[in-house]
Parts: C-alpha cells; sequence; structure tokens
C-alpha cells in the first residue's frame, strides 16, 4: 500500500489565501482521481468546510484527540492525502507539536509523505515566517507560495532579500497562485462550491446551476494555471508516484 | 441543421476595411431568411452599425468584466438567434485574448452553436500576421477570409491560407461610387425594399444595387451552407 501523505497548508499571518490555496490542492487531487480527506482548523467556523463539506472535518489542531483523530488514522483511512487548512499564527506551533508527536521523524524515515505549503502573503513580516518556520520544517517537502489571487498590489519584498530567506530552507521550491478576477472569486464564494464545481456550472449538491459563461471562464482558466504550478513541482508524483501525473482538463 | 444557431464575427485588426457594411449585410440577409437576428457593435467610436440597425443592435464593451458578461453570456444563450458580431479594430485583441481565455469556441460547440469569424482580408502585414495567429488560437473555430472588392481587386490568396474548415473566400463585389454614398448614409437599410429613404434613386442604380445584393447573399448562403458542413465534420471528427 502506498504511504500516506499529509499537506500542510499554513501562515502565521491571517488573510493571505490558505483556504484558497487548499481549496485549490483538494480540487487538483480530485481531478487525479486521488482519494483526499480535509481537516479545517478553522473551529468552530471552518471556511474550507463550507466549500468541500463532504471532504472536510473542523478539528482543533491543539488538542491531543483531535492531532489522534488526524494522525492515528492516516494509516487506515481511504484517503491516501490529507490536507490540513492550518489556521492562521498556528503554523510555527502546529509544526512544534508535529515534531513532538514523532510525526516528522516518520516523515523523515519515508512511512509518511509530508509537505508543508507555506503561504506567504504581501508584506515583509511574511519573509520573517520562513526564517521561523525553517527552523522546525526538518525534511519536508517545503514550498513556498507566493499568493496574488486576490491582491492588486505587487509584493513589497526585495528580490534579494526574497532569496536570502528562499535560501534557508533546503531544498524548497516556490509556487506562484495567479491573480483571478475579482468578481470571479467573489461569485465561487457566494457559490459556496468546490472550484471545479463552479466551472462545471454544479451547485452545492452537483445540481445544474446558472453561472456566468464569462466567469467560469475565468475560474478554469486561472485554476488551469494554478494547477499548472502543482504539475510544475510533480505533486502528484510526490504524493503518489505512479500515478498520471498529467491531468490538466479542468472540469466543465 | 445539426447547430441551433450561429454567431459570425466580423473582424480585422484594422479601421476602415468595410466590417460594419459586412455586419450590416449579415444582418439584413439573416432577417430576409426570416431568423431572428441580433448584432453586437464592438465599436467604441461612433457605433455605426447602431445608427444603421437601432432594433436590431446592441451596443457592447469587452473593456471590463460586466461588459464581458452582457457579451458573451448572451453570445452563449440558447435562444435560436443568430447573432452577428461587428468587431472594431481597438476591441479586436481583447476580444479574442479573452475568447481563447474562457474557451468561448468549445462552450459554444458544447452548446450546438457553430461559430465563424469573417476576416476582412487586406495586404499589410498585421493583418496577415493576424489572420495566421486566429488559425492557430482557434483550430477549431471556422474561419473564413473575406475580400472586400471596394478595397481593390487585388488577391491575396497565398497571404491568407484557407484553414480545413473555412473553404473559399468570401467575396464582397465592388459597387459604384454613388452607390456606396447611398447606401453609407444612415438610415438605409438593405432590408428596405424601397431602399429607406432614398426615393430618388434612379431605376438602374435600384436594379444595380439589388443585383449586387444577391451577389453577396449568394456568398453569405454559401457560407451558411460551409458553416453546416463544417459543424457536420467537426461531429464526425470529434464524435460529439
Amino acid at each position: 500500500m502506498a504511504r500516506p501523505a499529509v499537506i500542510l497548508v499554513g501562515a502565521d499571518k491571517g488573510g493571505v489565501g490558505k483556504t484558497t490555496v487548499a481549496r485549490t490542492l483538494i480540487d487538483y487531487f480530485g481531478a487525479h482521481q486521488t482519494p483526499t480527506r480535509a481537516f479545517d482548523t478553522e473551529a468552530p467556523r471552518g471556511t474550507l468546510k463550507r466549500f468541500h463539506p463532504d471532504l472536510t472535518e473542523v478539528v482543533d489542531v491543539t488538542s491531543v484527540s483531535d492531532q489522534m483523530k488526524i494522525f492515528d488514522t492516516l494509516g487506515s483511512a481511504d484517503a491516501k492525502v490529507t490536507v490540513i487548512d492550518v489556521r492562521a499564527g498556528l503554523l510555527s506551533s502546529t509544526l512544534q507539536a508535529l515534531t513532538e508527536i514523532g510525526f516528522l521523524e516518520s516523515a523523515k524515515k519515508g512511512q509518511i509523505t509530508f509537505a508543508v505549503f507555506h503561504i506567504l502573503g504581501p508584506s515583509i513580516a511574511s519573509l520573517e515566517e520562513i526564517a521561523e518556520t525553517a527552523r522546525v520544517v526538518g525534511d519536508a517537502n517545503y514550498f513556498l507560495v507566493k499568493n496574488f489571487v486576490n491582491n492588486t498590489t505587487f509584493f513589497e519584498w526585495d528580490p534579494a532579500t526574497y532569496n536570502s530567506y528562499f535560501k534557508k530552507i533546503k531544498g524548497a521550491e516556490e509556487i506562484t497562485i495567479p491573480k483571478l478576477n475579482e468578481m470571479a472569486y467573489e461569485q465561487v464564494e457566494v457559490a459556496s462550491v468546490p472550484f471545479v464545481s463552479f466551472v462545471g456550472n454544479k451547485g452545492p449538491k452537483g445540481e445544474a446551476a446558472n453561472y456566468s459563461f464569462v466567469l467560469r471562464g475565468y475560474v478554469r482558466h486561472w485554476l488551469g494555471n494554478v494547477w499548472g504550478e502543482f504539475d510544475k513541482v510533480k505533486l502528484v508524483d510526490l504524493v503518489s508516484p505512479k500515478m498520471e501525473s498529467n491531468v490538466r482538463q479542468v472540469a466543465g | 441543421m445539426s447547430f441551433r444557431s450561429s454567431i459570425t464575427i466580423v473582424a480585422s485588426p484594422r479601421p476602415r476595411v468595410g466590417k460594419t457594411l459586412v455586419a450590416r449585410l449579415l444582418t439584413d440577409f439573416h432577417q430576409g431568411e426570416n431568423r431572428k437576428v441580433v448584432s453586437f457593435d464592438l465599436n467604441s467610436g461612433e457605433r455605426t452599425l447602431t445608427q444603421f440597425l437601432p432594433q436590431q443592435t446592441v451596443a457592447a464593451s469587452v473593456r471590463d468584466v460586466n461588459g464581458q458578461m452582457a457579451l458573451f453570456d448572451r453570445l452563449v444563450t440558447d435562444d435560436d438567434t443568430t447573432k452577428i458580431i461587428d468587431l472594431g479594430h481597438e476591441s479586436y485583441e481583447s476580444f479574442f485574448t479573452l475568447a481563447q481565455q474562457i474557451d468561448f469556441i468549445e462552450e459554444a460547440r458544447q452548446r450546438s452553436i457553430a461559430v465563424a469569424i469573417l476576416f476582412m482580408v487586406t495586404p499589410d502585414q498585421t493583418s496577415v500576421t493576424a489572420y495566421r495567429n486566429l488559425r492557430d488560437r482557434f483550430p477549431r473555430a471556422m474561419l473564413v477570409p473575406l475580400h472586400n472588392e471596394m478595397l481593390g481587386s487585388a488577391q491575396y490568396r497565398d497571404k491568407y491560407p484557407i484553414s480545413g474548415s473555412g473553404g473559399l473566400t468570401v467575396k464582397l463585389p465592388a459597387l459604384a461610387p454613388g452607390l456606396r454614398k447611398l447606401i453609407d448614409s444612415p438610415p438605409f437599410s438593405f432590408a428596405n425594399s424601397n431602399m429607406g429613404s432614398a426615393t430618388d434613386v434612379p431605376l438602374d442604380a435600384h436594379i444595380e444595387l439589388q443585383r449586387w445584393l444577391r451577389r453577396i447573399y449568394l456568398e453569405f448562403r454559401e457560407l451558411d451552407l460551409r458553416l453546416l458542413l463544417a459543424d457536420l465534420s467537426s461531429s464526425i471528427r470529434f464524435g460529439s
């Protein structure tokens, strides 16, 4: 049996689009027929659960019982990939907790595939998080995600400064999430459906919907580019080496 | 017909090559065939098409998302209506960039709407490059060169290779300068048998105009058939 994979999506800063990235990951694995489950650590609300209610459970990642719910079931769950949307401010402490329970050690031994998607915001504070995270991330597959999805301004980092932080993490890779038209983004929010459902003109229960063709087109184009970034870092090969890694056709 | 309705985009990256005239003729032609027709005027300036065909024409724009939705969402609506787009040169690139990005041709095909691009051929390199670019970007659209003989009788066949489904070049025959002035003065209408308000048109001019119209309508009728044939071929080739 293939080893389970855990993907942590987080940032220490709020409002940088962690949940958006987690949603694109769930859609991506769905398109590759990779069974996936998700944990939303924004207890008790759970934004991720709103978009993927059937796959998502809201947990408190700081509680031992919920940590057991996530990590003790890795081998037995049907889902091959576990995506954890870590609440703002909890990335470093979650990584610390994973060290303490021996999870990172298991990843180091190759028993579990572990990846961290560190979402960077446009401010310089985001870069400082990298140094902080780098201390505890260990041998995880580390992805620094520049998220432009709903940002109209340029990132304020100096490239040289960014590179100095970037190089602190061995083997780190960079992913860029492009901007999505504001109205298209907003309409997916209102619809409360996965991006692929919006593209496929489907409602929350799979029923036919009536979303704008233009907005669906924007989302399809954008999602294709995001998935192109995931293809670039060979994400499917990472979580499931034998699977076909070039599914680019977005639903619809 | 296997397609329920069609969209014809009259396009050129150059101004003043006769796009609006072709869009007017197409609109009147389809009306004459008893089809429901709506035309979209994507010229930001004088809105000439709107002046000639105010009842059938919608002023459109692709500058912002609201305009894009108003145009493209309506284009792909299955309302059994023939749609004509007079694509002004200033909107040319943004229109086709968006169309490619949102996969407009494929969406139309899935809804059984046939799309033809009538490209106004001229000898300049900008147009030649733009034509070849369209062929690469929209391999499943029917791309048809249209030669406006009023711009000169020279042929540019080598510069505008016919695409697989596009078939022959459509010809817009030349018209005597006096008659051109007549048809270019609003509210002239080709559909009106009395030739609009031009009651002082001499009989021989009237006959010449009718003859000219018959020639161009014959070209459009052939275009219609080619569209049908291309749609059938495409259905067979792609198994849908």
